[in-house]
């Protein structure tokens, strides 16, 4: 029960790909549970206990794309934030988008980071690298409530 | 109230008392004519009517007209005056007509907008996300695959992340420059010389191993808005220092002069210079003096700087001569800012 899940909604398949080999160019070996849209990311941790989607586990960090089908990553958040069990847990959101208006939502809707995809590879590496360290190792979680 | 001259009321008072004798169609005009001469004289409505009170007691008084009835010479007179309203009728609607139309046409900009904001988030968006792609994978390839790909493979690899990488960085300036455009715009007093301190430490620390010597004037005021003015001297700063990369004694200076009473802020270098030939070319989205294989760029940078400049109403200009260094010149204008 003690693994560090990380949730990864993107529904692009391409950085779906290139973020798993950042983390894994990296040596994250994080369980990485992989939502291609708000819905699903939304089901994976709010259903109720009963619904097979459900996560067994909540995960320890969950990076999220803005631009999602379905259920866009503003209102996921909004809704992980809304829910007691999720509420503390950290979100930072992971997108192409630095338009200040998004960044002004994702921080009100309480992301805990916002990270912006560089086009150049070594550089996107880089960035999931320090995000993985600084969240799954050096930042405390906040204790399951 | 403007005070109404005695031209007006004696005029008024002859025409309706030989309206009251006479319900003539051409004396009716002259009520309108007169209300036209009294609106063009920046008189009111209330004025008018002041007017009309006075002629109409005259003429009912008059005993020369004894013989009317006071009633039907009021409803003549109430139809004198109405007439001598309509020019102002006309001029209200009018004025609610181009309201009306001046309404529409913000409606229709704030839609364009709003239209251009969601293209900019889209371009932002989804043009990124593929050259990521692009660049993820020829990267990947390289890695992954090294040993199978020849030299003049991993070229062509290189190539492609170049490429990909270059249009990102076309795809941030062009946003920026949209940005820009849209940003509202706070007037505040700023401290250019904070600011431009700021930016040069920046450039120093990206590149730590260049000498380059910069004297910045000390409390360069401005009026303007800090996170534009920001952008301008990050790019003019940032073309100084790229354009001085090959100077063994790179030297940027930041400083203020008064010309003709106006403050003229500069940015001057030592580096590469331009012909100043094309200096009208200078300024324009996607012009470039100079060859990428000499000097980086995606040519936005100054036509964002022209932006920001014309935003807070100044003007910018550039000297130079090819090899001897280059001075970008701007004004920030008075604090009305442009629509």
């Amino acid at each position: 029960m003690n693994e560090k899940i990380i949730l990864l909604v993107e529904d692009n398949p391409s950085d779906e790909a290139l973020t798993l080999r950042a983390l894994s160019k990296n040596n994250i070996g994080n369980t990485v549970v992989v939502k291609r849209d708000g819905a699903e990311a939304l089901d994976y941790l709010l259903a109720p206990r009963s619904d097979p989607h459900r996560a067994c586990a909540l995960p320890q960090l969950i990076l999220l794309d803005l631009n999602l089908p379905k259920v866009d990553g503003l209102e996921v958040l909004r809704r992980i934030r809304a829910d007691a069990r999720t509420r503390l847990l950290p979100v930072v959101i992971l997108t192409s988008s630095r338009e200040d208006t998004d960044m002004v939502r994702g921080y009100g809707f309480g992301a805990n980071g916002y990270v912006c995809k560089p086009v150049d590879f070594v550089q996107f590496a880089e960035a999931v690298r320090q995000i993985g360290l600084y969240w799954l190792i050096i930042n405390e979680r906040p204790p399951t409530v | 109230m403007i005070p109404t001259g005695p031209n007006l009321s004696e005029r008024y008072s002859a025409a309706l008392a030989h309206y009251l004798a006479d319900p003539d169609e051409d004396v009716l005009n002259q009520a309108y004519e007169l209300g036209r001469k009294a609106l063009g004289d920046g008189l009111g409505v209330l004025d008018i009517a002041m007017v009309h009170h006075g002629a109409l007691q005259a003429a009912i008084c008059d005993e020369s007209r004894a013989e009317m009835m006071p009633a039907p010479a009021i409803a003549k007179a109430a139809e004198f005056f109405a007439e001598s309203m309509s020019p102002f009728e006309m001029s209200f609607r009018g004025l609610i007509l181009a309201n009306d139309r001046l309404l529409q046409s913000q409606a229709t900009a704030e839609a364009a907008n709003r239209e251009l904001e969601a293209f900019s988030y889209s371009v932002a968006h989804d043009l990124r996300a593929p050259l990521r792609g692009i660049d993820g994978f020829s990267q990947a390839l390289l890695e992954d695959y090294a040993d199978k790909i020849d030299e003049e493979g991993r070229r062509h690899l290189n190539f492609l992340r170049e490429s990909a990488q270059r249009m990102g960085r076309l795809i941030d300036d062009l946003l920026g420059l949209s940005r820009v455009a849209r940003a509202e715009l706070c007037r505040l007093p700023v401290d250019l010389s904070v600011l431009a301190r700021n930016v040069a430490a920046q450039l120093g620390n990206a590149e730590p191993d260049r000498q380059v010597e910069i004297v910045i004037g000390d409390g360069i005021g401005a009026e303007g808005d800090a996170p534009l003015l920001r952008i301008a001297l990050e790019n003019l700063l940032g073309n100084a220092w790229k354009f001085t990369s090959k100077r063994t004694a790179a030297r940027i200076e930041v400083g203020t002069m008064s010309v003709d009473g106006d403050t003229v802020y500069f940015v001057r270098d030592n580096g590469a210079g331009f012909d100043p030939a094309y200096e009208a070319k200078l300024f324009g989205v996607f012009q470039r003096l100079h060859s990428t294989r000499e000097f980086e760029g995606t040519g936005i940078g100054l036509a964002t700087v022209k932006r920001i400049v014309s935003r807070h109403n100044g003007r910018i200009w550039a000297t130079s001569e090819v090899d001897r260094g280059a001075t970008f010149y701007f004004t920030l204008g008075d604090g009305t800012p442009r629509p």
